[in-house]
Order: structure tokens, then C-alpha cells, then sequence
């Protein structure tokens, strides 16, 4: 297909993937950290450190101090938050004025990420009794497919609505019978060029049928697949895809699930969104 | 004309024939809205969870998340502007879910099912609905003549 090819080849123009998050990581796996040598790593990526400047103070990261430097930030916000900050920071590059197809406004698929990897860590809570970055990070980017495929789907949005109007597809169904590669697919392309590992890669490709991957035990991608799917069933959803999206109905008993504790999730997002807001103005 | 917001879990009410209150991307949660035609008073509820039982303190705190909680709070305040409930139209649309939603996450329906014993207890009675199905949908009431429109994500527009 001519227009599989070209996607394709788009990708290539993607811009690499900030380093600077990755060596956040790897500096954060040593428990002393030196202050100083973060500050420099981060400084050096100047739209990260702005945008680290803009949320610092957002209540979702709860410091105590008031955050007026990026030294502040190394100090104040601890490991968890810091991590998490760094890697907001930096994806939101990927989301800027992007989205053509999919969405009205621009910010809405940003808004959608930032919703669906808020709630990861709400769910994580529960599962893996505790916060947990890569998943952060694989929810975080899990729609990065559709800031490439925006375009391409805008040029047959008629024809892939239709399809899930009246003929029974999923809209991701439909945008592969169309184009010939669905969103998902084409975010897992994009994390493997940036070569993440399998965990994230399957994550982003699967993140609408978990039970397709062969391997099973890959939390991350069934977490990112439920908090997608609270965030569309709440109304933040990533577009007009809406929720025109498959029930993969294992995914309660897998983690032991109850409608309650999705329904006391609901709640927290709705809190945790609230106290986020410059975390969705910094695209 | 002014347009006046209804975020999740909120509650908007006015008397103001120059308002329109709108709540946007319903997806499973629902929008209620009531006018009562003499007095051009009318109120827009959307509500999240059907039942407040789940978190009591936080129904305190945002009475609109839940169906009980919300449904008293939209009459109770309708009714200050001097609304009466046996002129009240009650117009409910939202509800939807997801695709294949078998046995797995049902809120939707759950906030449907919710709503009409809420309705049916206390004898109101709907007069137009649109819910459930698997799009997002945005709500409108018009506080100068009561009608209420409702858009899907699917693009088609009509009046309730």
C-alpha cells in the first residue's frame, strides 16, 4: 500500500527520543545521586528545563517547598516525582500542534496522555502496591502513533467512520482495513526506532488488544490497555475515536479487578487532574 | 448569549434566558437536564458514578459525581429559582460504553439503571432520552425556551 509506505517512511522524521530521560533514569538508579550533576544534565536540555520550571509547582508533584530552580526541583520533589517530571517534560515535544484527524484542539491528545498515565499510576497503586515510571512512561506515549497517522487518517476519516457506523469495526480495525497500519501499531514502530525495550514497545502496539500479544505477562501493556479505557469511558478521550474501542473483558480477573475499584479510580483521576493543570499547559 | 460551562461531576442552574449551559465529551457518565417552561428555569447535572455510597465524604465535597447526590442537588436548586416539579421536563442523555462491553466494566448502564430507580422513587418521569450506544456526546440547554441539543463525536446533531 502507497500510503502505508509513505507512514512508514515518516517515521523517519521523527525526532529522536530525549536522551536526557534516559540518563535521569540511569542516574536515578544510584541511590546517591549527585545534586549538582543532575542540575547539569537537565539544564542542558533547555525545553525540558523550562517546562520542568512551569509544572514544578503543580500539585499533582506535592512539594512542600516552593520550586524556583531547577535545583529546587533536584531537591524538593524526590525521586518519584522527579522521574516522572523529567519524563512529562520531555514527551510533551511530541504533542505540540499535533493530531490533525484525530482531534479538534490540539492539546486534547495531550491532555488524553497525561490523563491515561495519571491513571496508570492509580491503578499501579493497586497492582503493584506502588508507582511505577516505565509504566508512567508507556502510557504517557501510548497514542504517539496518532500524532503521525493524524494526517493520513484526516484524508479518510469519512470512509474510516463509516466503517465503525455501520459495518461493526473497531476503529482501529478500520483504520488498518484502510491505511493499512492502526495507530497502535505505529506508536510500537516509533518506540522500537527509539529503541525501548520489548516491555514498551508491546505496551504502545497492543495497548487496544492486550490479549493479541504473545507474551501474556506483560503487566505494563495490560495497565496501559485499562487506563486507556477508564479515560475514553470518562469522556477524556484521545479524539474522535472516541469509544469505539474493544472490551478485553480478562483484564479484571487478571489483576482481580472489581467495578468498585475502577469506580474509586474514577474518582482519584478526577482529583489528580485537577491538581495536574500545568502539567497540560505546558503543550 | 453566554455559554456556561459543566465540567465532570458539576452542576450548572440559571434563569438567565441569555445563558446556555453546555457540558462537554460525555462518555459513560451522564448529562440530566431539567427546565420548567413557566418560570424559564433550568438546571444541567453530569454526574460520573452512580452511586454515592462508593465515597460519602466525597459526595459531600462534589455532590455532582453521583446519581443520588446529583439528581437532589439539580431539583433542590431549580427549585430556589421557583421551579416547580410537577412543570419540570427531565431530558437524559449519555450512558454510552464501550464496544463488546460484556461482563467487564458495565458503568454506563450502570449509571442508567442508577438514574431510572432514582427517577422512579421520587415519580419524575423522562421525557426524552439518548443513551447508551459507544460515542462520546456534548450537551446543550438553552435557558431562554428549554431545548436541549445533544452532538455525538460521530458528528450528527439533533434536539432532544
Amino acid at each position: 500500500m502507497i500510503m502505508m509506505d509513505k507512514i512508514l517512511k515518516s517515521i523517519d522524521h521523527i525526532p529522536a527520543f530525549p536522551i536526557t530521560i534516559m540518563k535521569v533514569r540511569e542516574m536515578l538508579r544510584d541511590e546517591d545521586y549527585s545534586v549538582n550533576a543532575m542540575v547539569n544534565l537537565i539544564k542542558y536540555d533547555q525545553a525540558m528545563a523550562a517546562n520542568i520550571m512551569k509544572m514544578g509547582n503543580s500539585a499533582y508533584f506535592g512539594s512542600r517547598q516552593r520550586i524556583g530552580t531547577l535545583r529546587d526541583a533536584v531537591i524538593y520533589l524526590g525521586r518519584n516525582n522527579l522521574i516522572r517530571i523529567v519524563q512529562t517534560a520531555g514527551v510533551s515535544r511530541f504533542f505540540k500542534h499535533k493530531g490533525r484527524g484525530y482531534v479538534e484542539k490540539a492539546n486534547e491528545l495531550w491532555e488524553h496522555s497525561v490523563a491515561v498515565a495519571l491513571m496508570s499510576q492509580i491503578l499501579s497503586r493497586k497492582v503493584l502496591k506502588g508507582e511505577d515510571d516505565k509504566l508512567y512512561l508507556a502510557a504517557l506515549l501510548h497514542d504517539v502513533g496518532k500524532t503521525v497517522m493524524g494526517e493520513f487518517v484526516y484524508d479518510s476519516f469519512e470512509e474510516i467512520s463509516r466503517m465503525v457506523a455501520e459495518e461493526g469495526y473497531s476503529f482501529l480495525e478500520a483504520e488498518k482495513k484502510v491505511i493499512g497500519i492502526d495507530h497502535a501499531e505505529l506508536g510500537g514502530k516509533i518506540a522500537e526506532k527509539w529503541n525501548f525495550p520489548k516491555e514498551i514497545v508491546d505496551a504502545l502496539t497492543y495497548h487496544h488488544r492486550p490479549d493479541y500479544m504473545e507474551q501474556n505477562n506483560n503487566v505494563t501493556a495490560w495497565l496501559v490497555y485499562l487506563a486507556d479505557q477508564v479515560c475514553m469511558l470518562m469522556g477524556v478521550t484521545g479524539g474522535f475515536d472516541g469509544l469505539a474501542h474493544r472490551g478485553v473483558s480478562d483484564v479484571m480477573h487478571k489483576f482481580e479487578f472489581y467495578e468498585k475499584d475502577l469506580e474509586q479510580g474514577m474518582i482519584t483521576l478526577t482529583e489528580d487532574l485537577e491538581h495536574a493543570k500545568d502539567v497540560l499547559g505546558i503543550v | 448569549m453566554s455559554e456556561i460551562v459543566v465540567g465532570i461531576a458539576d452542576m450548572k442552574f440559571s434563569n438567565n434566558t441569555n445563558d446556555v449551559l453546555v457540558t462537554y465529551a460525555l462518555g459513560s457518565c451522564i448529562a440530566v437536564a431539567i427546565y420548567d417552561p413557566l418560570v424559564k428555569v433550568g438546571g444541567l447535572l453530569h454526574f460520573m458514578l452512580p452511586d454515592s455510597t462508593l465515597d460519602i465524604n466525597k459526595a459531600k465535597e462534589s455532590p455532582g459525581m453521583f446519581a443520588d447526590t446529583g439528581v437532589k442537588l439539580l431539583f433542590k436548586s431549580c427549585y430556589t429559582l421557583g421551579a416547580d416539579k410537577k412543570r419540570i421536563i427531565t431530558k437524559v442523555a449519555g450512558g454510552a460504553s464501550i464496544l463488546d462491553n460484556t461482563n467487564y466494566f458495565r458503568i454506563g448502564e450502570k449509571n442508567i439503571m442508577a438514574l431510572r430507580k432514582i427517577f422512579w422513587k421520587n415519580n419524575v418521569f423522562i421525557d426524552r432520552e439518548d443513551t447508551g450506544k459507544n460515542y462520546n456526546r456534548t450537551v446543550r440547554l438553552e435557558i431562554a425556551g428549554g431545548s436541549v441539543f445533544v452532538k455525538s463525536s460521530e458528528g450528527f446533531k439533533c434536539e432532544l
